[in-house]
């Protein structure tokens, strides 16, 4: 199960994924952070805002995905990990995040990062757009979750680790009664 | 009611759907123009061929899709004025200015409720992961595209057609994951307005023409 999981995620990485310059793509998401930083003055506020841009991306993020990759519906939440790790995440950043076991893989927003002493008190989450991406993208497939942050390497922490809790399963929509 | 003319017979019509409302309308050859929804009973943004007009315009000569440069006038209200018509196949006539029989919104109303029964049906029957396909009258065949973040894509045409379905699932992963999904000014999941714009039904148009059963 889990090597047909990584052979897809390596098969769409490969033949069916526009690429992008990931120094691009780390300065683009790093000016997007200091600006948001610069307009907010606010850590938690940021924190926040980088979730709902993370939203507003997983909820488009999960069409492409379900488009280029023909997956049938997860049979449990275990599948669903397996499935955002090493095919959702592979697709799209070229990294594969190791599900239950805290280990570093390398993150390819926080690459030239270094977090300065007030964004380490403010408690800044400077990745934080990860646990909207997979929020938004959940939620359109019937899940209702929430994903935070339990460590950062840029905080100074061993791993980076995120946490996803599935609260609900969302009920599919009945058509309004007669009028 | 839907119409079905021998000489008509790549009659198709597309609509697709999200949070129980049809968010997206266009059809190709349909002998009737089909006539507007009632005012309020259709989201804006499906369609501007089926918007409610509160006053009466005649309607315009239709046009080809390929010759004329905007597919939509808006009046200063907003109202469509003027809509891009596709012509019906070359046996020389003219589309018919009458409409067919039902306003649009009860129309589409119609076609999602079967379609929501069958479902329901079948999930009874056969459990959560079977759902129907498609289904034939002796008028016309339903053909279902559902993923798994709740869009259902729904096709009717001539009886004797093949499955659309692959039909349908090309316009998902081609227009609409171009010129709707990764188009950041369009809503995604909104329950008040549709998913209508330029470039996804022109997209559609050209998918639609390019295929062999039209040529």
């Amino acid at each position: 199960m889990s090597t047909k999981h990584k052979s897809i995620g390596e098969d769409l990485w490969k033949t069916r994924t526009d690429k992008i310059n990931a120094e691009l793509f780390a300065f683009t998401y790093g000016a997007l952070v200091v600006q948001l930083i610069q307009d907010y003055e606010d850590y938690a506020e940021v924190n926040k805002q980088l979730e709902l841009m993370g939203y507003n991306i997983g909820i488009r993020l999960i069409e492409d995905f379900l488009a280029r990759s023909s997956l049938g519906r997860c049979t449990d939440f275990k599948e669903v990990g397996e499935v955002v790790a090493k095919v959702g995440f592979k697709t799209f950043l070229n990294v594969v995040p190791s599900i239950t076991h805290a280990a570093t893989s390398k993150n390819p927003l926080a690459e030239f990062v270094e977090l300065p002493e007030e964004a380490l008190d403010g408690g800044l989450w400077f990745s934080n757009v990860f646990c909207g991406v997979l929020r938004g993208c959940l939620e359109m497939v019937q899940m209702q979750v929430e994903a935070k942050f339990l460590s950062d390497v840029l905080r100074g922490d061993e791993t980076t680790e995120v946490k996803v809790t599935l609260l609900r399963h969302l009920e599919e929509e009945m058509p309004a009664g007669d009028d | 009611g839907i119409d079905w003319n021998p000489f008509d017979a790549l009659y198709t019509e597309l609509f697709a759907w999200r949070h129980c409302a049809c968010i997206y309308y266009q059809d190709w050859h349909r002998t009737k123009r089909p006539k507007p929804a009632a005012e309020g009973n259709i989201l804006p943004g499906v369609s501007s061929a089926i918007s409610s007009r509160p006053n009466s315009h005649p309607e315009p000569p239709s046009r080809s899709a390929f010759s004329s440069p905007r597919s939509t006038l808006q009046s200063n209200s907003g109202v469509a004025v003027a809509y891009q018509e596709s012509s019906t196949s070359g046996q020389g006539k003219t589309p018919t200015p009458s409409s067919s029989g039902l306003p649009f919104d009860e129309e589409a109303k119609l076609v999602y409720g079967v379609v929501s029964s069958l479902r329901n049906m079948i999930k009874k029957l056969s459990g959560r992961d079977e759902t129907f396909v498609t289904y034939k009258t002796s008028t016309y065949r339903l053909h279902l595209f559902e993923t798994l973040s709740g869009y259902k894509f729904i096709m009717l045409s001539d009886p004797h057609s093949d499955s659309m379905r692959f039909v349908l699932r090309q316009i998902y992963s081609g227009p609409f994951i171009e010129y709707v999904v990764r188009n950041p000014l369009m809503d995604m999941d909104s329950k008040e307005h549709g998913i209508d714009n330029e470039h996804f039904r022109n997209a559609t148009d050209r998918l639609m023409r390019n295929l062999s059963v039209f040529q």
